[in-house]
């Protein structure tokens, strides 16, 4: 019974296609022998479409350079594209460096100044203990005579 | 849809208009028998090869046709949609009931009938082949919106049951299920028409 039933249903799809394929068929016919006007107008928007599609390409390059047209193209693309990235993120390497130079000169010069200031108090006549005077810091503070 | 081809070669301008070329006049047959307006049909192919152009024209030449199916199957749904009467173009599932196996028996005696005629026809008795176009483009005209796309897509396009269900957004059950009863009242109208043995 089932055998029966799945070689009818066998039968069905089989006539269904073909008699489906038939349809399209004299539907192509018929698509062929449409008005002329209608193949022009047709015709005009195809040629329209590949215009489109030819200015979209050749716009491409300037937007997205590594889908080129051919594999060659995208090969020698995509280092472009990876160059061109990294050009742009020159600038803000600069200015790291240059505050990290700018740090490192601010710094070098303090050092110096201190030693300088270190240089002159140990040189002088006067001994370093003396600024931990009590009388001496008093003595400093008295308005010149 | 399937993504952007590595391998494969990509549509070239005379790839791209060899394939409009190919597809412009099924494409317009589609569209004229849903919108019934031949200038809104010429319209809504010429967005749809514009779009096509625009969007999609450095894909592979083999995946054009079911990307261009695609979008004039949405421009389509959008005309209905600017023009307010989707409704009209909606199927209603349950005006047509050819289901079970007296169904299938019903049709395999049209599908018979029909089949034998177009093959067996003596020339005199023959219908003209201008009627036979006209009977069968009014026939294909009355079908349900789903179910003349379906088979539009399956049988005139030559998409298979997976890419007509893509572009139809349905599965590929709901897809052999309007085809069947397509061709059912196809079989049959053809029939009553005068396709008989």
């Amino acid at each position: 019974m089932n055998g029966l039933t799945r070689g009818h249903r066998a039968d069905v799809d089989a006539l269904q296609t073909r008699f489906a394929l038939r349809v399209a068929s004299r539907l192509g016919e018929q698509a062929e022998a449409l008005p002329h006007d209608l193949k022009e107008r047709l015709r005009v928007a195809r040629e329209q479409a590949v215009a489109r599609a030819r200015q979209v390409r050749l716009a491409q390059p300037e937007t997205a350079p590594a889908f080129q047209v051919s594999q060659g193209s995208v090969a020698l693309g995509r280092p472009l594209s990876g160059w061109l990235r990294m050009a742009s993120a020159m600038p803000l390497m600069l200015l790291v460096l240059g505050l990290v130079l700018i740090q490192h000169l601010h710094e070098q010069a303090e050092i110096h100044a201190a030693a300088e200031v270190d240089a002159a108090l140990l040189a002088d006549d006067l001994p370093p203990e003396a600024y931990g005077d009590p009388g001496f810091v008093a003595f400093l503070r008295q308005p010149e005579q | 849809m399937g993504r952007r081809g590595i391998c494969k070669p990509l549509a070239n301008d005379k790839e791209l208009s060899d394939f409009l070329k190919s597809a412009e006049k099924r494409a317009f047959k589609r569209t004229a028998y849903a919108v019934r307006d031949e200038d809104a049909a010429l319209d809504i192919v010429q967005d749809s090869m514009i779009r096509l152009a625009e969007k999609y024209a450095d894909r592979p030449v083999s995946e054009l046709p079911l990307i261009f199916n695609r979008i004039l199957s949405n421009a389509t749904m959008d005309w209905f949609r600017r023009q307010k009467v989707r409704q009209a173009a909606v199927l209603n599932f349950s005006e047509l009931d050819f289901g079970g196996e007296d169904g299938d028996s019903d049709l395999l005696e049209a599908l018979q009938a029909v089949d034998g005629s177009w093959a067996s026809q003596g020339p005199s008795e023959r219908l003209s082949r201008e009627q036979t176009l006209a009977i069968i483009d009014a026939e294909i005209s009355a079908l349900p919106a789903r179910q003349r796309e379906a088979f539009l897509l399956r049988y005139w396009e030559e998409l298979n049951t997976a890419e007509t269900a893509l572009v139809m957004g349905c599965t590929e059950g709901s897809v052999k299920t309007h085809c069947s009863r397509a061709v059912h009242a196809l079989a049959t109208a053809l029939s009553a028409k005068g396709l008989k043995p």
